[in-house]
């Protein structure tokens, strides 16, 4: 299997389903002539034509709100926001239209959002947000947060098949720094299945996007000292698979849940609720949630630095845990 | 300074036929409008019962302007209607036992109980169920528009909002992307004078609000909302225009709500006398009076049609009143769809 | 100015996502000048083709990455050393910095950001628990309550052979093979056993010290461990029980002025009585009761209602929303909804003196006098904003808070913030009485049984005739400090043509 970006496995997946599915378009700032400010969709335009990709002017209500009118109409809209911060401009769309209307109307809206997330490079409050949380509370919608090549492009497909409004998280932080295997042929990967991204006996650690790979490092150091770290990465927050940390959990009895949003009211407090409530009697060590402060996204690169969860945050998180 | 055209009255049946219309089809717009009224009427009794839960609103006053719309529509097109429009919902024939089985919220409500009053649309008949956030429709509308221009399909999208929604940023973001692509899309604005409480002059410094029309690229409208062959002689034109690749209007359909923002407002602030003039250019008694002038409605036929309408709402009454509340447990259905779900008429 | 110390030159991020360069061109040679933002090389990006500019003066000293070459961005490309070697063009050199942040992911000390290992609260361990230790002997339940275990700090004490806390997994293992936790030696913080622990030891076949593992009391395993015994539920429901909470109908605590029990403190019940305590609403109760007549000056005036109308809309509509709604259309709920319309053209009846101001109100709190199911108390649920209710949501909303009023499941907020009531004694036949008014409002209204009376009515032709009408008394207990009994028998008058001409189309 050939490797591949994460940038390079989202937008070559992006592409085969517009070559098989006449109605996949897409729309958004910059994303035609110009490629996107990230060249996910570089070329699209010469070979899809502008009536599929679709330049948009500075409009993330008529981009989103078009899409759920297309999307009823039989299309499969895909839009692209440019950074994940600005979907707070088509918050309503999505939540008061989008969400609702299947179960209110009948009608299914079956639209992809991509949302360049996360930080890690001076982008400042406004260009590195994880808002995922914030959408993972409205019933109706899903959340994607793939953290691999491989996973970026078969949940795409699935995203964009799927009859919702699907969330879809990239991680800017990977796109160009991440290389994997990706297998050519179209392929789609289930909502709501978690990915065991490192197996261990002594603690689980919870997580998805990017802080996946730093989990990664740092139970790369924690072996050395002997301590077994388990990854289970969620791969999508809406479904959730529980099954998947709950059996984690009866494993190990330890658990750190990780996440780059912002630690109040975040996806992870919902998954340590779930243990509380299910899991309590496998419990050896109290959970431990590892999350950026309640601050917004800072500028300067030690201030980020101390915002974002370093491996040596996680190592000392685990090691904690792994101590109790 | 107004910037809009300002639509003639429409006058003789000549000029109606070449509308497109002939006898059958006005007597069949009279009796949408008959029906739009009485439906609303009868909800309001039905509310003041108590056998609507929740709140109600009405349309009185709009019945020329969006009975006149839908009937400029083709099968094929699609919409988004409000809360005013109920002769939109008539008129393309959802039948009224369904819509007073949504007032009060049973299960053969289009929303099966989930939302209630005007909150409702059969995706069947190309009607898309409306949010609170009025403006939101517009983009959406857009949005079909847009479906429709990048398959090429000879379908037009139709977009309601009132005068109070054309202050928000919804209305101009979808007004521009429509602008901007030529998207066959007609943007119908219910101006009835009053968002709730608020008057035209706290919403919008131009003259008319279809003066925006310009800034976005195309041509505006403004037309007398209780005269229902102007507006829909308007509409068609727009319709049509837009079929044919030549981009949005904007069509301002100027009235007055004749009633409260819903039954719990006595509407205070609206002057009397505003009412008054009002009232005596209804647009339903004004139709009446035309059609009798100039195509021979008779006492008979007058009495006829009342005699149908009243009829077939009584059975529609007793009809909604029979159909269940929804079952508890149906709060939990739907939240996401299935790959069944898109089998709609919509989602081939 | 002139630069003084070398200066690096570095692949600058062109991009939030960009992570790598490649040097496409040096358009200056080792050796060669340069000007602080003068072109220095020519980059080629996943994003981006560009120039870089120097970022200081001085001559190009050494460059230590060549034409072609792909780099991480922050990689040092080339040196440029200070002015003096060459020419010099005293262009104004930026100080030091480059314009990049020098996004260079090297070591760097930042001695802030590595200290805190975690984000945010525990500075330092808290002090050792105390509580574990006290108690030599197990006496378990109460010994490991303390749950949320703020980590049993590493420095322990002197560790052996201390009870520590007993984990929920370590607990549920124990119980499942009988396994007294003392016996197995911890090998986690503070000498806590941990899972491993207990596992390996149920693996021994249980560990020698004592032969017999004592198949031990169930609590010590149970689960349970963190339930310590005598907590009261945070939030409880209301009344009856001991709780001062929401139970009493009245606001303003008013100290303890008036102590209604003079004589009968500390005696002993006289032959043939008995004693029960005064609970917490009993006394809440007399203590507004007091107070009310103490405040307000009391005047009740009466009114009789033909109730034909209401009975008979009322028997059209019970099975309606019966079946549709399961709500009761009670007699109560007509009165209150034309009582709240009755309301908005008197709104001092709705109001309250308050020092030197009459306050009056846009809405009616209405509350409704409940008795409790055990006969032994009162309390008054508000309706809030009840101009808003029609007259299903009225019946509606009379039922919801009559009952969470006898399940006790009323929040402080449903009994405060009324501004009228109404009781409604009628319900044992009861046909007049004078409430006491509930304090800070002006006026109650009582409502009475429905009964059939024989009332003189006019017939078709104008004549007296005797019929059998449904007559309900209604009365109004107002205070005569702000409401004039002409102000009441209006209102009562008005109250009563509402309820005799109600039409099928009112709600």
């Amino acid at each position: 299997m050939p490797e591949k970006t994460y940038l390079q496995a989202i937008s070559d997946g992006l592409r085969q389903e517009m070559r098989r599915d006449k109605r996949v378009f897409v729309i958004g700032e910059d994303v035609g002539v110009y490629g996107g400010a990230f060249k996910v969709t570089l070329g699209f335009q010469e070979e899809f034509g502008p009536w599929r990709v679709i330049d948009a002017p500075l409009s993330e209500t008529a981009i989103v709100g078009g899409c759920t009118g297309a999307a009823i109409m039989g299309m499969r809209p895909v839009a692209e926001m440019q950074f994940a911060d600005f979907i707070s401009c088509a918050w309503d769309h999505l939540v008061t239209v989008a969400a609702k209307q299947r179960w209110r109307a009948g009608t299914p809206v079956p639209i992809t959002v991509r949302l360049p997330s996360g930080g890690g490079f001076s982008g400042g409050p406004f260009h590195s947000q994880n808002p995922e949380s914030s959408f993972a509370h409205i019933p109706g919608l899903k959340v994607i947060c793939p953290a691999t090549p491989e996973d970026a492009k078969g949940l795409l497909a699935t995203a964009i098949q799927d009859p919702n409004p699907c969330l879809y998280f990239e991680h800017k932080h990977l796109y160009r720094r991440l290389k994997a295997e990706v297998p050519d042929e179209r392929y789609e990967l289930p909502f709501g299945r978690a990915r065991l991204h490192r197996e261990g006996e002594d603690v689980s650690v919870i997580t998805w996007g990017a802080m996946v790979h730093t989990a990664g490092e740092a139970a790369q150091q924690l072996e050395g000292e002997g301590i077994s770290v388990e990854i289970l990465d969620l791969r999508t927050l809406i479904p959730w698979d529980k099954q998947a940390v709950l059996d984690s959990v009866s494993k190990t009895s330890k658990v750190v849940v990780l996440h780059e949003d912002t630690l109040t009211g975040g996806f992870g407090g919902e998954i340590a609720a779930t243990i509380a409530e299910e899991a309590f009697e496998d419990l050896d060590a109290p959970l431990k949630r590892i999350a950026a402060p309640d601050t917004p996204v800072p500028f300067s690169p030690p201030l980020e630095k101390a915002f974002i969860p370093q491996v040596e945050d996680v190592v000392a998180g685990i090691r904690e845990v792994a101590e109790y | 300074m107004a910037i809009a055209r300002e639509a003639e009255p429409v006058g003789s049946l000549q000029e109606v036929r070449e509308a497109g219309l002939d006898h059958e089809d006005l007597l069949g717009v009279y009796r949408n409008m008959l029906i739009t009224r009485a439906i609303e009427e009868r909800g309001h009794i039905l509310y003041k019962q108590g056998k609507i839960p929740g709140s109600f609103y009405t349309g009185r006053g709009n019945e020329a302007a969006s009975v006149g719309i839908a009937t400029a529509m083709g099968a094929d097109d699609v919409g988004t209607p409000l809360h005013r429009d109920m002769g939109v919902h008539v008129t393309r024939g959802v039948e009224p036992w369904r819509i007073f089985a949504q007032y009060m919220g049973r299960a053969d409500g289009p929303t099966k109980g989930k939302d209630g009053n005007v909150h409702m649309a059969d995706s069947k008949l190309g009607l898309l169920a409306m949010v609170s956030h009025l403006p939101a429709m517009l983009p959406v509308a857009v949005g079909c528009a847009l479906a429709f221009r990048i398959r090429e399909e000879r379908r037009v999208a139709v977009g309601w909002f009132g005068e109070g929604a054309s202050a928000r940023g919804d209305t101009h973001e979808a007004m521009n992307l429509a602008g901007v692509r030529k998207l066959p899309v007609v943007f119908v604005c219910d101006n009835n004078q009053w968002a709730y409480s608020t008057p035209t002059y706290l919403e919008y410094a131009t003259e008319h609000v279809a003066d925006r029309a310009e800034a976005y690229g195309f041509e505006g409208v403004v037309v007398d909302g209780n005269d229902v062959l102007a507006v829909y002689r308007e509409a068609r034109r727009a319709i049509e225009k837009a079929r044919e690749g030549g981009g949005p209007t904007l069509i301002e359909c100027l009235t007055l709500r004749m009633e409260g923002h819903a039954v719990h407002d006595d509407a205070f602030y609206v002057p009397k006398d505003m009412f008054e003039r009002w009232a005596a250019n209804d647009p339903i008694e004004r139709f009446r009076s035309w059609l009798r002038e100039h195509a021979n409605l008779s006492d008979e036929q007058e009495d006829e049609i009342s005699a149908g309408v009243k009829k077939l709402l009584n059975d529609a009454l007793q009809r909604a009143e029979e159909s269940p509340m929804p079952d508890a447990s149906s709060v939990l259905d739907g939240v996401f769809a299935t790959p069944e779900d898109l089998d709609t008429p919509h989602h081939k | 100015m002139a630069t003084t110390a070398s200066i690096d030159v570095v692949m600058p991020q062109m991009g939030v996502s960009v992570s790598e360069g490649t040097i496409t061109k040096w358009l200056k040679q080792e050796g060669e000048p340069v000007a602080a933002d003068e072109s220095l090389l020519e980059i080629s990006t996943d994003k981006v083709d560009t120039e870089v500019p120097s970022p200081g003066s001085g001559v190009v000293q050494q460059i230590l990455v060549q034409e072609g070459e792909t780099v991480e961005v922050g990689t040092k490309l080339a040196v440029i050393a200070p002015e003096g070697a060459a020419p010099a063009e005293e262009a104004p050199a930026a100080p030091s910095e480059p314009a990049t942040p020098e996004a260079a992911p090297q070591p760097e000390p930042e001695p802030e950001a590595a200290a805190p290992p975690e984000p945010e609260p525990q500075a330092a361990a808290p002090p050792p628990e105390p509580e574990a230790t006290a108690p030599s002997e197990p006496e378990p339940g109460a010994a490991q309550a303390p749950a949320p275990a703020p980590a049993p700090a590493a420095a322990d004490g002197d560790g052996a052979g201390e009870r520590t806390f007993v984990s929920p997994v370590v607990a549920r293992i124990a119980s499942e093979h009988g396994v007294d936790v003392d016996q197995v030696s911890g090998t986690g913080r503070g000498g806590r056993v941990t899972k491993k622990d207990i596992l390996a030891f149920v693996e021994s076949g249980g560990a020698p010290p004592e032969p017999a593992p004592v198949p031990p009391q169930p609590e010590a395993a149970a689960p349970a461990a963190p339930q310590a015994p005598p907590e009261p539920a945070p939030a409880p429901p209301p009344p009856a029980a001991p709780e001062p909470a929401p139970a009493p109908p009245a606001p303003a605590p008013t100290a303890t002025p008036v102590q209604p029990q003079p004589a009968m403190t500390a005696a002993q019940p006289e032959p043939g009585e008995s004693f029960e305590p005064v609970n917490a609403m009993r006394r809440g109760i007399a203590e507004h009761m007091r107070r009310s007549l103490d405040t307000s000056a009391h005047v009740t005036s009466a009114i009789e209602v033909d109730m034909s109308n209401v009975v008979s809309i009322r028997k059209k509509l019970k099975g309606e929303y019966q079946a549709s709604y399961g709500v009761n259309p009670t007699y109560l709920a007509f009165v209150a909804r034309a009582t709240v319309d009755a309301l908005r053209d008197y709104p001092w009846i709705n109001g309250e003196l308050r020092g030197d101001q009459i306050v009056t109100r846009n809405y009616v709190n209405l509350g409704f006098a409940v008795e409790l199911a055990d006969g032994k108390g009162l309390i008054v649920p508000v309706v809030r904003n009840a101009e808003g209710l029609n007259l299903l949501g009225m019946a509606r909303a009379i039922a919801e808070i009559a009952a969470r009023a006898r399940d006790k499941k009323l929040l402080p907020d449903d009994v405060q913030g009324g501004t009228f009531t109404i009781t409604n004694p009628g319900g044992y036949g009861t046909f007049h009485g004078t409430p006491v008014i509930s304090q800070p409002q002006a006026a109650i209204l009582g409502t009475y049984a429905v009964v059939k009376r024989p009332w003189v009515i006019e017939d078709d032709r104008g004549e007296d005739v005797i019929a059998i009408r449904p007559i309900m008394n209604l009365t109004l207990t107002y205070d005569h400090r702000l409401v004039d009994g002409a102000l009441a028998g209006r209102f009562l008058r008005d109250l009563r043509e509402r309820l005799e001409t109600w039409g099928e189309d009112n709600y």
